[in-house]
């Protein structure tokens, strides 16, 4: 799918030497990178320290220039000042000004970009509330913890309602009701067409939202696909269900044994801590206990949720070319469900379910739906912790509702 | 033009937040509204008034070239906690990043100086009202006549002393009086002779009489108008009573001018200035100005001394050619002229180089401005020697140093060549002309080039640059 849109980003024998004070080279911290970015498209940039990925945004930022090789960015070079209207960039820490406001901040940057007064105060006050900090819009950011700072800097990267993301660690010092926060941003920007970079050392982060990764070692691509193909497991079947009796466990092992001649793993799934995490805070929200920091969010603002202008032209692209009238929102992304991967364990599942073979699958209905080897999306909070995001997930448009409820079936 | 201003304002805002400028602020309030208290001059109104101009003035000009120089620091500060990360990856070019950040400078320094010009306005008036008087009507005519306006000033013509020392050189040698001088050298003697007859002409003995000419007096010829002449009582001697008594003829009755005579008696070693009506200057804008070294007070001794008029302090005709306060605006803006100048060597250096060593280069072309006039004689006297360069080390050293100087010169201008302040206090006009000099050489020349300088290194410079 990805293949079909426009590439935002385009890199090619992309190598960065860092030199010493003489000007001899010393480190290598990009070799010879071809990476390729496109519309619409949620992309990670996986590494271990040192592998070369902020130095990789920072050249495709302008901030570092390439020794050797070439970057385009919407066909352009990365310093190319009308390119920078269309990116919004949250740096690894959050680089604001410490005297002024919060709101200070976003109409500082509101303006940089052009942006009428109306609505630059829109946008700020949206922004604000988004983030969760509209409390604290007269505070001056140098006295901001790090969580509440790198929320300000989220929002400053959204204020010119970006084309391309760029987000690097994104979910650093935040808290998990922060770093969901950002996570579901990430996820309900990339349903309504942005593409965004993301990198991150917090591999649950980048497996929940992106679509494609790339990982970095040595400056050096080491290896780069859709998330979902790079990490299928498809030598092992996971089924969840609810809890079930030792006398059917045992029955279910010993009929795995005699049809598969395999051993079956039984244990009890836990919850994810993060989960029981925003349990626990979206509890005390509710019972409105007073906190300086940072309160749960809003909804992502309205004009976040746009179809971006590169994916109407490829939009009117490809009506063109196909004759047809797109019936999904322009830009939503759908994940590939495995449903062509279903035997054997399908006939092992229809058994235990006493169900026909013939009959189709109900996955949307039930928990213990079909066979996949990993889980595609993050399952539906439990309470209503950060709510107000979360739920502009959940009851969002059909498409998007879609796709979250085929995910969690699925797992 | 809206990311300029937007980064310009940004710097005004981090200036005050950060107290810096308010510091400043507050240091320039209490110069201008703490002087007039501390400082009385020679305890007459206007040595008052021009005691409290000259240092106020003098010292919001320094301590606005350091904030100057300290503002610079929030260019330095971006790229060391990368805030400029943010700005320059949004629309902004980055020739606009460092014309914003110039601009800020600027206007707060204009801020300032408006501030600190109105203020010290006031208070003048302030002084003027409350000062105790030692003579009320002469020590406001004096004050309102000689400081609280513009005057123009004219040198009086002098003789050609080259012509006569030429004239006299070639008659010698018809006359063989240099036949016998052993190792004789004409232009040696040529200067020698000048100088004999600048010196006799400078000097003005007892009972001897000297014309002074001066032209172009372009004035308002009217009776009820007044031209002044100013000249400095030095004589060979001291009187007991410190008084030197001459008779001053002022007007040529030959061109159909108004003379009047002038029986004085001033204070020796001291400035006076001898007031009479405009139409002593003759239809064709000259004047006539006759010293008579005599004493014209019967009954009070005559010294019979030599009165000098040195090349420096010559006799000078002044005529009003506008308002203390027009006066005040050009003088700020030749203030401001150099503010602006130092704010664009501020912004290259912060872009070169890390704060500390920007701020010691800053520094170091500031006083180098400052001082350009002094080192320039300086340099000339040490080098003027005509030694070879490799004469010695210290030599080496020496005119090492000249050669680096004449190097970096036509970038660092003197800024004592648009040091108004003196002029100002004096009642001195600071001419537009002068003003837009300081403009053109300060501002349009050298900023310009410095800001374009300080935009090309930006535009090379990595900003996240790493150096392992």
């Amino acid at each position: 799918m990805a293949g079909t849109r426009l590439p935002v980003v385009q890199t090619a024998g992309l190598c960065k030497t860092f030199k010493d004070f003489w000007r001899r080279p010393r480190v290598e911290a990009v070799k010879d990178l071809d990476m390729h970015i496109h519309a619409g498209e949620v992309f990670g940039l996986l590494g271990p320290n040192g592998s070369g990925k902020t130095t990789t945004i920072k050249m495709l930022l302008g901030l570092l220039y390439p020794s050797h090789g070439r970057i385009s960015l919407f066909g352009k070079p990365p310093t190319d000042v009308s390119v920078k209207g269309r990116i919004g960039f949250l740096p690894e820490e959050s680089y604001l000004y410490r005297f002024l406001t919060a709101r200070e901040t976003l109409d500082f940057f509101g303006r940089l970009f052009r942006l009428p007064r109306r609505i630059r105060e829109e946008r700020t006050t949206h922004l604000l509330d988004m983030v969760g900090l509209s409390h604290e819009a007269h505070r001056p950011v140098g006295e901001f913890s790090k969580g509440m700072a790198r929320r300000i800097g989220l929002a400053q990267a959204l204020i010119n309602d970006p084309e391309f993301l760029i987000l690097d660690e994104p979910t650093s010092g935040l808290d998990p009701i922060g770093a969901r926060q950002i996570k579901d941003v990430i996820r309900q920007l990339g349903q309504k067409g942005k593409t965004i970079l993301l990198s991150s050392h917090v591999l649950s982060d980048v497996e929940d939202v992106c679509d494609r990764v790339t990982i970095l070692y040595g400056g050096q691509e080491q290896a780069v696909g859709d998330i979902d193909d790079l990490l299928c497991q498809r030598d092992v079947t996971q089924i969840t269900i609810p809890a079930l009796s030792e006398e059917t466990i045992h029955e279910v092992r010993e009929l795995i044994t005699r049809l598969e001649k395999k051993d079956a793993d039984v244990t009890h799934p836990r919850h994810k801590l993060e989960d029981f995490f925003l349990q626990i805070v979206g509890q005390a929200q509710a019972a409105d206990i007073k906190t300086s920091g940072a309160r749960a969010g809003g909804e992502v603002p309205e004009f976040l949720q746009t179809a971006t202008a590169s994916e109407v032209v490829d939009l009117v692209g490809s009506l063109v070319a196909a004759g047809v009238k797109p019936e999904a929102p322009v830009a939503a992304i759908t994940r590939p469900v495995v449903k062509d991967h279903v035997d054997p364990s399908s006939d092992v599942l229809n058994e235990l379910l006493g169900k026909d073979q013939n009959e189709p699958d109900e996955p949307d209905e039930s928990p213990m739906a079909t066979t996949t080897d990993l889980p595609i999306a993050p399952a539906k909070p439990p309470v209503s912790a950060d709510s107000g995001v979360i739920d502009a997930l959940l009851q969002g448009e059909p498409q998007a509702s879609e796709d979250d409820e085929s995910s969690e079936s699925n797992t | 033009m809206m990311q300029v201003w937007t980064i310009a304002r940004q710097m005004i805002a981090e200036g005050i937040r950060m107290k810096i400028a308010l510091v400043f602020f507050v240091l320039i309030a209490a110069i201008v509204f703490g002087l007039p208290f501390s400082v009385t001059g020679d305890s007459s109104l206007t040595g008052a008034v021009q005691s409290f101009m000259s240092y106020s003035l003098m010292t919001t000009g320094l301590l606005l070239g350091v904030l100057t120089i300290f503002m610079s620091r929030s260019l330095s500060d971006e790229f060391v906690h990368h805030q400029m990360y943010l700005v320059v990856t949004k629309p902004v070019a980055r020739w606009q990043i460092i014309l914003g950040k110039w601009l800020g400078m600027c206007l707060l320094n204009a801020a300032f100086l408006l501030f600190a010009g109105a203020s010290m306005y006031g208070m003048v008036y302030y002084i003027k009202w409350t000062h105790p008087p030692r003579d009320e009507v002469f020590d406001e005519q004096e004050l309102n006549n000689e400081v609280l306006v513009a005057r123009h000033a004219r040198d009086s013509q002098v003789p050609d002393f080259q012509a006569l020392a030429e004239a006299e050189f070639q008659r010698n040698l018809e006359q063989g009086k240099y036949d016998q001088q052993p190792n004789f050298d004409p232009g040696k003697q040529r200067k020698n002779l000048a100088g004999k007859y600048e010196a006799r002409w400078r000097v003005i003995g007892p009972y001897e009489t000297r014309e002074f000419l001066f032209d172009n007096i372009l004035c308002d010829r009217s009776a009820d108008k007044e031209i002044q002449v100013r000249y400095k009582a030095e004589i060979s001697g001291y009187e007991k009573d410190e008084i030197f008594r001459a008779v001053w003829r002022i007007g040529d009755r030959a061109k159909g001018a108004q003379a009047y005579e002038l029986h004085v008696r001033h204070v020796i070693d001291r400035f006076h200035t001898m007031r009479v009506p405009a139409n002593a200057v003759a239809d064709d804008h000259t004047l006539k100005v006759t010293m008579v070294n005599v004493n014209p007070f019967e009954g009070e001794r005559q010294a019979g001394n030599v009165l000098h008029i040195r090349k420096s302090d010559g006799i000078q005709v002044l005529f009003i050619v506008g308002s203390f306060e027009w006066n005040l605006l050009r003088l700020l803006t030749m203030m401001m002229c150099k503010l602006m100048f130092l704010g664009a060597v501020a912004v290259l250096m912060t872009t070169v180089f890390s704060y500390p060593v920007a701020c010691l280069t800053s520094f170091t072309v500031y006083i180098l401005a400052g001082t350009r006039s002094f080192l320039e004689e300086a340099l000339e006297f040490m080098t003027g020697r005509e030694h070879s360069m490799f004469a010695s080390v210290s030599e080496f050293a020496i005119q090492s140093v000249a050669h680096l100087y004449n190097m970096v010169q036509w970038v660092i201008p003197s800024f004592s060549h648009y040091d108004a302040i003196e002029d100002f206090v004096n009642g001195r006009n600071v001419s537009l002309v002068w003003v837009l000099t300081a403009m053109g050489e300060l501002v349009v020349i050298k900023t310009a080039v410095i800001l374009g300088l300080a935009i090309l290194l930006f535009y090379r410079r990595e900003v996240a640059e790493v150096s392992v």
